[in-house]
């Protein structure tokens, strides 16, 4: 275990110690660390909760092939400790040696894309991450990558033209020049564990699960956290001083993916933007749920394991999850056990992982090709918003068209992702029909007692919850060409 | 003169260099400031104590109202505003104590440890409690043409409704945020976001019991503004100086998000009844109306912004008979204030909503509609205010625009789509724009600037506008090169000061340009004439033969030539070398107030504006009849900005304004609890458009060859004006849900998902009683 966080800034590595009493602190965040740079004030507050994007900046790291691999993420949210082993790139390290102006930025200048500039740097960024994965961005991908950033001067058109326009300019840049050096660089650094203790409180960061366990045991009150975007929130927002953080970012085993011919297995801490990339080749109704999570930046840090972990009514994998029958893998110091998600979730944000677990990964079973899932977000805007109403709908309708076996899970109708058990007992065996569908809309209004908050009233809910259910019908089995239409809209409902 | 060069900053944008207000360095870590405000909407302040707060280690200061040396007002219009409460707090966030420490952290602290003792008052927080409570803020106002009473009793047709339009969070991406830096004896320098840095001085002056010549105010740039940052950014900069004051040390304050969107005012929510008269062709004969503002806990703006609304009810159309009431009501909430269209929008809202029944009522395209009833020569050309309408203006975008969005095949395609689906709506809506330009106050129509040459051939420009991304500095720089016969890398724009330029006017109104612009011609014509005489002058010393006159020199290509005399040309370095050491004054103030404006706000007669901007869009939307969610598919606008400053500039005024008004039309919701607690106070409840809202297909054209002749360098003003343009993306789901169904659905603004579900369900429901029936 050591106690100083390593990481490069500016090129160099970064040796960042932690004193009691003194500045920073283990939850400092990225931006506020930045900020008190006097080179890098570039990087912008907008919010402090991920949801403007003027904190984007890049976090580089080795793809494990060599290579390093570029992710913009909000600043805001990133306690200092997590950029361990990471290089930073903000946008005043994006100028080459000579002053020139990267690709990205010289198109930004050349399409208009500042009016007051405030967001710029964080778009910029946004488009620099964007540009180092792909050499040529189509129009989705590019508005998918600022899909976090708002600005709220230009309308965007500019950006995502300046998006376009800076074809290529990834592949040659001095980052791309200076790669291998940096890579080594991050190399060098010692993956072994990280415990800082500073004036009371306490940031571990262990590199094993049984290290974590062990964490976990010593003080069963720490707070754990993975990609922190959920937890960050209670310091950034709601000023929370937190004694004691696990922090399981560091766990490589955590980051396993595994296919089989039964079932795919995320580990704890993929993120949800890998989840989203495995599952666009072979889950496509998770793929597309995850298409509207958050905004590219949170995905790139969020993760699965903390999606079950918020245990959240609005928690988007969730229902998708109970639909696809998947099962949560917890691993605690007897060994490891197996649930089904809706055991997991037991409450309004509580879960089955006792004090003395961690969730470890998340298994979702392969399903048969007589089988359809489709999974809906109903949000008050497409991008970036939490869910005013989410489902997961499975149906197998047999031969003579009659249902044999439907999973109706809606997120936002309870205090919990729910099941809507009566109306998917009275679809079994009925034919798959409008008539059908209509009447199981008029049950599905008694199943819940929905919130009422400034997503959405309780009468709203539940009508889009009825109407959902109609739109999975005429999507899937609804006559003159819904099909099509539906997919060229995508999940969003 | 057409600009295609960058915007000014936008290297530093996107460098990441560009210096906002919190990026700057001052020597000596500057104290953090922080505000304790109300969590009351209404409440007596019984008692008070902060001394265990101003004994923690750390903290330099706790003040209240009564630690004010000067007045404890900020009220920019009506003296009905204090700084900091005292005996009683008005709305929730109101500020009662300023903390100054050493850290966030440490004034948090501070804050918990005050103790003060409320004792709850009834609040009003809503409009209809307001206006159910009698809760005036102000005489009503009226402005009338004919007798629409008389005239509506006439009319073949009628029709009648409230609309009622939502309060709209400027969200600005830089929150309000100001630097107070004390200098020798009184002086003091604020560096402040504001929009109106002559108001932010005379304020903070008047606080501190100082006087203006003790305050600088100084602004580089603003991360935004948008009207929010008219008044409300004196806020901030009043209680930094008050704190700097006090401390004698620097102090910043920057509001937090949640705190920036609870304490400071919104667009105001408007109330709006109408009624009118119109005949078989759809032709409008008499409309009554009265608009009713959520003013908040004070005056600010709100007659300013009242006026505009009353005075945009006609939009681009022509009623003969027309009367207009508007009262403003207090309700115990932030005072609501400017933001870009200043009421325009709300008056404009009605009329089209107007528009958009009648058509419906007597089964017509909307569109034509709207063409029957614009202003057009010969007779149906005054506003009901008593200004002339260039007359056929209208008629020609309309004309452009149908053609060029093929808005009737569109109409068609529409229509067919509909038929062959069940669950999916398209809709499609043409809305016009006629926006006047000048301040309606009529003396805030002027502007200072002070333009300096150095003997090195480079130009310093000052003048009193506020760079907030709209490209005012970049346009002001363009004007400065061209009048000056300069390459732009000669010019500098200087960040506004108002040691450099005293007494100016707010940066708003869309009249940055146009006023600033033409006080720094002048500014740049005034050392003309003093350099003109000179460098003939110094010409006819030279050269032999005919005299060299003053007024055929010719400012061009980087030198002054003699049009007369082509070889009798020098260097602009060198000619203003050679004017310096013969002594002629190298600097200039230049002064601009607009001419032949003025109007009568009792009568309601008269001409306010010194022309109007024109703008038209056609928005084609689809609409999910089960989800209640739409998608913008396509939106064209033409717009006239006259011989456009700057093209990408204003290109991108128009494309921002129209998504911020597509904001408020659609996304944008502000939540109130029933104790005036606002529930939607931060990006995660309160949505403006992201990259994924806009139209995929976005065609903005500028309408060619109508110069301006009234405004500088013949352009027009652009900030405001595209902004209503948006009512076509509301009209177009309007149209979408109404295609097949008989009647109208209650449908305000913004028109949320939940909203649109409710109209759908609605119309689903009168027109099955239509079946029965
Ligand atoms: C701007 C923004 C947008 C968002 N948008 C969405 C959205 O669209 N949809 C959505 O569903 N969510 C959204 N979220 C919420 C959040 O990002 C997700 O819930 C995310 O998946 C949480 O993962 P994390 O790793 O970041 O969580 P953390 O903050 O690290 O953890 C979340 C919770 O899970 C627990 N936990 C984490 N990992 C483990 C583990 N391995 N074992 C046991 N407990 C664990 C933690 O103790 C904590 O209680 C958004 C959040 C933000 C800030
Ligand atoms: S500051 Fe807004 S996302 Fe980080
Ligand atoms: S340029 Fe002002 S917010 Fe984007």
């Amino acid at each position: 275990m050591q106690s100083t966080v390593l990481f490069v800034l500016d090129g160099q590595l970064v040796r960042l110690g932690f004193s009691p009493g003194g500045y920073p602190h283990v939850t400092t965040t990225l931006l506020q660390y930045l900020r008190s740079l006097p080179g890098h004030r570039g990087v912008k507050e907008g919010c402090a909760e991920g949801d403007c994007g003027a904190c984007t900046v890049v976090l580089a790291e080795p793809d494990g092939d060599g290579g390093l691999r570029y992710r913009a993420v909000d600043s805001c949210l990133f306690f200092l400790p997590m950029i361990h082993g990471k290089q930073v790139i903000t946008v005043e390290n994006l100028r080459d040696p000579s002053g020139n102006l990267h690709g990205v930025q010289q198109a930004m200048v050349d399409e208009f894309g500042s009016q007051c500039g405030f967001c710029t740097p964080g778009v910029v960024m946004s488009l620099f991450a964007l540009h180092k994965t792909l050499s040529a961005p189509k129009r989705e991908q590019v508005v998918d990558a600022i899909a976090g950033n708002l600005c709220r001067c230009t309308g965007y058109r500019s950006i995502i033209d300046a998006g376009l326009g800076a074809v290529g300019s990834g592949a040659g840049d001095q980052f791309h020049a200076d790669a291998g050096r940096i890579h080594d660089l991050l190399l060098s650094i010692p993956r072994d564990g990280l415990m800082i203790e500073t004036g009371g409180r306490r940031y571990s960061r262990p590199s094993t699960i049984e290290e974590a366990l062990d964490a976990r045991r010593r003080e069963p009150d720490a707070v754990v956290l993975c990609g922190a975007t959920d937890t960050a929130l209670r310091v950034t927002k709601n000023h929370e001083e937190i004694p004691s953080i696990i922090d399981l970012s560091g766990i490589a085993a955590l980051r396993a993916q595994r296919r089989t011919d039964a079932a795919f297995f995320f580990g704890a801490a993929v993120t949800i933007q890998e989840v989203m990339d495995t599952a666009e080749k072979g889950i496509p109704s998770l793929a597309g749920m995850l298409a509207v999570f958050g905004s590219r930046q949170i995905r790139n840090i969020a993760t699965i394991g903390g999606n079950v972990g918020t245990a959240s009514p609005i928690g988007d994998t969730l229902p998708v999850l109970v639909a696809l029958g998947a099962e949560i893998e917890l691993t605690g110091s007897h060994g490891v056990r197996r649930l089904p998600v809706e055991e997991m979730l037991t409450g309004y944000r509580r879960t089955a992982c006792r004090s003395d677990e961690l969730i470890t990964g998340v298994s979702i079973p392969r399903i048969p090709s007589d089988i359809t899932v489709r999974a809906y977000k109903v949000s008050r805007r497409a991008d970036l918003d939490i869910s005013t109403v989410s489902a997961a709908f499975r149906v197998r309708v047999d031969g003579d068209g009659t249902v044999d076996g439907a999973i109706l899970a809606f997120g936002g109708m309870a205090e919990k992702v729910r099941r809507a058990r009566s109306t998917e007992e009275f679809l079994q065996g009925r034919p798959w029909t409008r008539e059908t569908v209509d009447k199981a809309m008029a049950g599905l209004s008694d199943e819940f007692r929905p919130l009422c908050d400034v997503r959405g009233s309780a009468s709203f809910r539940a009508a889009v919850a009825r109407n959902l259910l109609l739109k999975f019908w005429a999507e899937t089995a609804g006559a003159n060409g819904q099909r099509a239409v539906a997919s060229a809209e995508g999940v969003h409902g | 003169m057409v600009d295609h060069t960058p915007h000014d900053s936008a290297w530093a944008h996107v460098t990441g260099e560009a210096v906002y207000v919190d990026d700057i360095a001052v020597a000596g870590v500057p104290l953090v400031g922080y505000v304790f405000s109300s969590p009351h909407a209404h409440a007596r302040i019984r008692s008070f104590d902060v001394r265990d707060a101003r004994s923690i280690p750390g903290v330099y200061a706790v003040l209240g109202s009564q630690d004010i040396p000067g007045e404890n007002q900020l009220g920019p219009v009506v003296k009905d505003e204090v700084c900091l409460a005292s005996g009683e707090v008005e709305c929730v966030g109101q500020a009662i104590f300023l903390i100054a420490a050493e850290t966030e952290d440490l004034c948090r602290e501070a804050a918990k440890r005050i103790i003060i003792d409320f004792e709850p008052l009834p609040a009003v927080v809503d409009l209809p409690a307001a206006m159910a409570g009698g809760m005036l803020l102000g005489a009503p106002r009226k402005i009338e043409r004919g007798n629409a009473a008389a005239e509506l009793l006439r009319a073949p047709h009628t029709l009648q409704g409230e609309l009622h339009t939502g309060a709209q969070e400027h969200w600005y991406l830089e929150t309000q945020v100001a630097l107070s830096v004390p200098g020798e004896g009184e002086e003091l320098l604020v560096y402040s976001s504001t929009q109106h840095p002559s108001e932010t001085q005379a304020l903070v002056a008047d606080v501190l019991g100082i006087h203006r010549n003790d305050v600088v105010v100084e602004v580089r740039r603003l991360g935004g503004g948008f009207g929010g940052k008219e008044t409300q950014a004196n806020h901030p900069a009043c209680w930094s100086a008050l704190l700097a004051r006090a401390t004698r040390r620097p102090v910043k304050i920057r509001l937090f998000r949640d705190d920036d969107m609870s304490m400071t005012g919104k667009r105001h929510p408007y109330l709006i009844r109408y009624e009118a008269g119109f005949d078989a062709e759809g032709r409008l004969l008499a409309v009554t109306l009265e608009l009713h503002a959520d003013g908040g806990m004070a005056t600010d703006l709100s007659f300013a912004i009242l006026e505009r609304a009353m005075l945009h009810v006609d939009n681009a159309y022509f009623i003969p008979d027309i009367s207009v009431v508007g009262c403003v009501w207090k309700t115990h909430l932030p005072s609501n204030t400017a933001f870009r269209g200043f009421g325009g929008p709300q008056g404009m809202a009605v009329m089209e909503t107007i528009i958009d029944r009648v058509a419906r009522a007597l089964r017509l395209d909307a569109a034509e509609v709207r063409r029957r009833n614009f202003y057009a020569s010969p007779d149906r050309v005054t506003t009901h205010y008593g200004q002339v309408v260039e007359g056929d203006r209208l008629q020609t975008m309309f004309a452009r625009l149908v053609a060029s969005s093929g808005y009737g095949e569109r109409r068609s395609a529409v229509r067919e789509f509909n038929t062959t689906q069940e669950f999916r709506r398209r809709g499609l809506a043409l809305t016009p724009v006629k926006f006047g330009i000048s301040f309606t106050t009529t003396f805030l129509n002027q502007a200072g600037a002070l333009v300096l040459i150095y003997a090195d051939g480079t130009v310093l420009v000052n003048h009193g506008g506020v760079e907030m991304g709209q490209g005012l500095h970049t346009k002001i720089r363009s004007i400065a090169a061209a009048e000056l016969g300069l390459p732009l890398a000669r010019v500098r724009v200087n960040a506004t000061n108002t040691s450099k330029i005293p007494n100016t006017s707010a940066t708003a109104a869309s009249s940055g340009a146009d006023l600033n612009g033409m006080a720094v011609k002048r500014a740049i014509d005034t050392l003309k004439e003093r350099i003109g005489p000179a460098m003939a002058q110094l010409f006819n010393e030279r050269y032999e033969g005919e005299l060299t006159r003053a007024e055929d020199l010719r400012w061009v290509r980087g030198a002054i030539i003699d049009s007369e005399h082509p070889e009798r040309m020098m260097p602009f370095v060198q000619a203003m070398q050679a004017m310096h050491l013969r002594q002629i004054p190298l600097s200039a103030a230049g002064f601009f107030s607009t001419p032949g404006i003025g109007w009568d706000k009792v009568s309601g007669k008269g001409r306010p504006f010194l022309y109007y901007a024109f703008g038209m869009a056609v928005t084609e939307v689809e609409v999910d009849l089960l989800t209640g969610g739409h998608t913008i598919l396509r939106t064209d606008i033409l717009h006239d900005v006259g011989d456009s400053l700057h093209e990408g500039i204003d290109r991108g005024q128009i494309e921002g304004g129209f998504i911020q008004g597509a904001g408020w039309c659609t996304t944008e919701e502000i939540l109130r609890d029933e104790n005036g607690r606002l529930l939607t106070h931060a990006p995660d409840t309160y949505k403006i458009p992201t990259a994924g809202d806009i139209p995929p297909d976005f065609r903005v054209t500028f309408l060619d060859g109508v110069p301006n002749p009234l405004a500088v360098r013949n352009s027009k003003a652009v900030g405001e004006p595209p902004f209503m343009l948006a009512l076509s993306v509301w009209l177009a789901i309007k149209d979408a849900i109404c295609a097949d169904a008989g009647g109208e659905p209650h449908f305000p603004i913004p028109a949320t998902r939940e909203v649109i579900l409710n109209a759908i369900e609605e119309l689903r429901q009168l027109t099955a009683e239509h079946a029965r029936a």
